[in-house]
């Protein structure tokens, strides 16, 4: 290459995909461009639609075109299109014409080729449907490297070294103390066969028997802790922290396949216990004032804040948000339950929304309800429910869980019903759907039992699902409100475009890029009848399930990934400059790798709710 | 020059010449036929041309470097885009050092104007000289073949500068100072700024803004080599 040519490898290398490659290949490129001229209104090319060469808009505005003349996309300085565009959505004939008086840099579909071929990282930039675009996006968005965030991604099994040491219940209580002082070991399972009964700490020792000058010929299993909590191999040792931390336990049994499989101790967390979400979550526990939990909640966008620091990924990111508000909910329970008394009749306490779905980032507003049992009597218990929840929604607002402006809370009285009327309500809206009152309500579609009477909150779910499972007319009302939010276009200059070339001046990452794929999600979960509530789960299980094609639900997967990823930094940003986090990103803070990445998400989006659209709008 | 120029076409002269002259580099450039001058601009080849000098005498001033790429239809190849620097017989006065930034040590790495010339002429053969300004080069060239070769430079021109002033009145419009230097009327067109006073940087600078010239000419007829050219 002439070292002159230099200024236009420069521009190439500032421009993605070109970024890409290395400095040989980006050595050579100047020389294999031509340059061309096309003067405002100018269709590019002259001949009809867009060809197979690679064209690099230089300087001016580019437009492409459907054949009905919808507008497809805008292009600036440093955007692509043509090449492959035979192979793009739909097979369709694009047409380009100069928006202004633009210089474009043609590059020929064999140099292109032989990028691609030499290039992978420059090739996934071609890929035709985005998804694998997507995939490298995320991977190079950052993985779980570091090891506390490992917890998230380490599931127990992996966690425990050692084979379980255990006695048989008949067992007395000098020989097991022997067992456990030989294998230094500060718990003993006691099983039979395979199956686990029991389990015996230090502190049993000490607390049930020496302090109770107790005979320790006696057998062990008249002093153990029956019928233990357990945790399955393949839970997440979050989870398993999770727990240890809300329960103050040091041991946890662990099983594999329903047999004793080891022991987890709060010591296998020791390295790995700075984590600041765990520490967090464990002092909620021991929080007696509503002020208390306050001042931990604040701790979150500093929380945020480092998991996007250690590249944390999105989905395992609101995961340990949500616990973090999860374990609040939990805790202002306990607490009113300690000042009011055990409740009257069985409840659970139920989060709806991002909370249900675990995907809340910095704080959101509380979405939660109250599934009462049906023996729940307004006269005698009435008081007693509405006293509760008015301290946990106070409470969660005063950890900066504001009120839901829409209401949607335990403490507004519709939404504290026993589970007869929770049954009313789901019959009502899935069997004469309104489209309003379904925008309102398909908060309660997502839906988690936080605290209580699990079995009430699993009724209700069955009764939903059986209900919406394969119900094309509710689930026609459903896509309808899914299709609501659409994603943009894309971009131009600093601007992002939305359909009918209108423009916006920051991108709202929650409506056109989040909430989306969110309602896509749910309408497949529906419709299949799937108890998954996370939404990367719900895409997960109905790809397995055919409602949507697998491909098609990676994609999902995948675009979700990227821009909750782009959320979440964007959202650390702020709370590092003082400001409050929001969802409104300008473009201007996108680097061109991921504005390709973005429009790459956008397209999935774009194509799903079109399937959609056609298979339940027609 | 000459009063020959009035009385004989291009294409006239140029035979005149290859018969006329011993073999050098000069003549196979005359071997070569000019493009025709009735030919659609599209179908012709132009090498956009740019010298860096120590000033603007081709008498007494000295080449420095060429830069030049081919315009072929309404494309600028990249492909043989080409910069050169020449050994100057004198030291770089300081004057001419400051616009185009080259040095009498690394001018001093650089081959002859006698090496270099053949690899101009075989470049531009068959082709239209396109210059911002070419009177310039034109003359300097002339002047380097004059002196080496001992014969005149003929060679049919595209001028940028011509072109603009053309686009002036056709609209009536007066001509300011400043608005035909290259920069701006780059700018008029819309095209990128580019570092200046490097002389490929300014051949394609020529060449992106001839793009530009023709694509704005009104098309109702076709445009023809003859409605381009200042030399003919």
């Amino acid at each position: 290459m002439e070292i002159e040519l230099i200024e236009i490898r420069d521009f190439l290398a500032a421009h993605h995909p070109f970024d890409q490659l290395p400095d040989e290949a980006l050595d050579q490129l100047p020389g294999k461009l031509q340059v061309r001229y096309f003067r405002r209104q100018a269709s590019i090319p002259e001949s009809g639609s867009i060809d197979d060469h690679l064209y690099l808009v230089r300087s001016g505005a580019v437009e492409i075109k459907n054949p009905q003349g919808e507008l497809l996309a805008r292009l600036g300085e440093g955007d692509l299109f043509g090449y492959r565009a035979s192979h793009m959505e739909g097979h369709a004939e694009f047409t380009g014409s100069a928006l202004e008086d633009s210089l474009l840099y043609l590059l020929q579909p064999l140099e292109v080729d032989a990028l691609c071929h030499a290039h992978s990282q420059f090739a996934y930039f071609f890929e035709p449907a985005g998804g694998d675009r997507l995939r490298d996006a995320i991977s190079h968005a950052g993985e779980d490297g570091s090891a506390q965030l490992g917890l998230m991604a380490t599931q127990i099994g992996d966690m425990i070294s050692r084979a379980p040491i255990t006695m048989p219940p008949e067992a007395s209580i000098r020989d097991t103390a022997e067992v456990m002082t030989r294998e230094r070991v500060s718990s003993i399972l006691i099983t039979e066969g395979n199956h686990l009964t029991g389990i015996v700490t230090d502190r049993d020792l000490r607390r049930r028997v020496v302090a109770k000058g107790l005979d320790t010929n006696q057998r062990i299993d008249s002093i153990m802790t029956a019928a233990p909590y357990t945790l399955d191999a393949a839970d997440y040792a979050f989870d398993a922290m999770l727990h240890m931390a809300r329960s103050n336990i040091h041991h946890l049994p662990i099983l594999r396949n329903g047999e004793v499989a080891g022991m987890l101790t709060a010591t296998d967390f020791a390295q790995r216990h700075t984590t600041s979400a765990v520490y967090l979550v464990s002092s909620i526990y021991k929080q007696d004032e509503v002020s208390g939990l306050a001042a931990i909640s604040a701790k979150l966008p500093q929380l945020l804040l480092n998991l996007a620091a250690a590249d944390a990924t999105a989905n395992s990111i609101g995961h340990v948000i949500t616990a973090v508000v999860d374990s609040i909910t939990v805790r202002l329970l306990q607490l009113a339950e300690e000042k009011l008394g055990p409740p009257p009749v069985p409840y659970a306490w139920v989060a709806a929304g991002s909370q249900a779905r675990s995907e809340q980032t910095a704080k959101s507003d509380q979405d939660n309800c109250m599934v009462l049992d049906d023996r729940y009597d307004p006269e005698l218990h009435g008081d007693y429910f509405k006293t509760l929840s008015r301290f946990v929604c106070d409470g969660l607002n005063a950890c900066g869980y504001i009120y839901c402006p829409g209401e949607m809370m335990a403490m507004t009285d519709k939404w504290r019903q026993p589970m007869g009327t929770w049954k009313k309500y789901f019959s009502e809206w899935i069997d004469q759907p309104e489209p309003m009152a379904l925008m309102l309500t398909c908060v309660f579609f997502d839906l988690r039992c936080i605290y209580g009477e699990r079995e009430l909150f699993l009724e209700i779910r069955e009764h939903l699902l059986n209900k919406t499972r394969g119900n094309q007319i509710f689930l026609a009302y459903m896509v309808g409100n899914a299709l609501k939010n659409k994603p943009p276009l894309g971009f131009f200059r600093n601007f992002v475009l939305i359909s009918g070339g209108e423009h916006d001046h920051t991108l709202d990452l929650k409506h056109s890029g989040i909430v989306p794929i969110v309602d896509l999600a749910r309408v497949y979960a529906l419709a299949a009848g799937s108890q998954s509530i996370n939404t990367q789960d719900r895409l997960k299980e109905v790809a397995a399930g055919g409602e949507v094609s697998s491909g098609g639900a990676h994609d999902l997967r995948d675009a979700l990934e990227f821009v909750s990823f782009l959320r979440i930094r964007h959202q650390a940003r702020q709370i590092r400059q003082g400001t409050a986090p929001d969802n409104f990103m300008p473009p201007d803070d996108l680097s061109h790798f991921e504005r390709s990445h973005l429009k790459d998400a956008f397209s999935v989006v774009r194509t799903m709710q079109n399937v959609l659209s056609q298979r339940y709008l027609r | 020059m000459s009063i020959w120029k009035h009385l004989f076409s291009l294409e006239e002269r140029r035979n005149w010449w290859t018969r006329k002259m011993p073999a050098c580099p000069l003549r196979d450039f005359y071997e070569v036929p000019f493009p025709d001058r009735d030919l659609e601009w599209r179908q012709v080849d132009y090498l956009a041309l740019d010298f860096e000098t120590t000033g603007l005498q081709a008498g007494s001033d000295q080449l420095l470097s060429v830069g030049y790429a081919t315009v072929r239809g309404d494309s600028l190849l990249l492909r043989d885009a080409t910069h050169i620097l020449i050994r100057p017989t004198i030291d770089i006065p300081e004057a001419s050092a400051v616009v185009h930034g080259i040095l009498d040590d690394r001018a001093a790495e650089a081959r002859s104007l006698e090496v270099i010339l053949p690899q101009i002429l075989q470049a531009l053969s068959g082709k239209v000289l396109l210059a911002h300004h070419a009177a310039i080069e034109y003359e300097f060239i002339d002047h380097a073949c004059r002196n080496l070769y001992g014969y005149p430079f003929v060679c049919p021109v595209v001028d940028t500068l011509a072109l603009e002033v053309r686009q002036f009145r056709l609209r009536d419009q007066a001509i300011r100072s400043g608005d035909l230097r290259l920069a701006n009327a780059r700018r008029r067109y819309g095209l990128p700024r580019y570092p200046a006073h490097n002389a490929l940087t300014d051949a394609l600078s020529a060449a992106e803004l001839f793009l530009a010239q023709t694509a704005y000419r009104s098309t109702r007829r076709a445009l023809r080599l003859k409605d381009l050219v200042v030399v003919s």
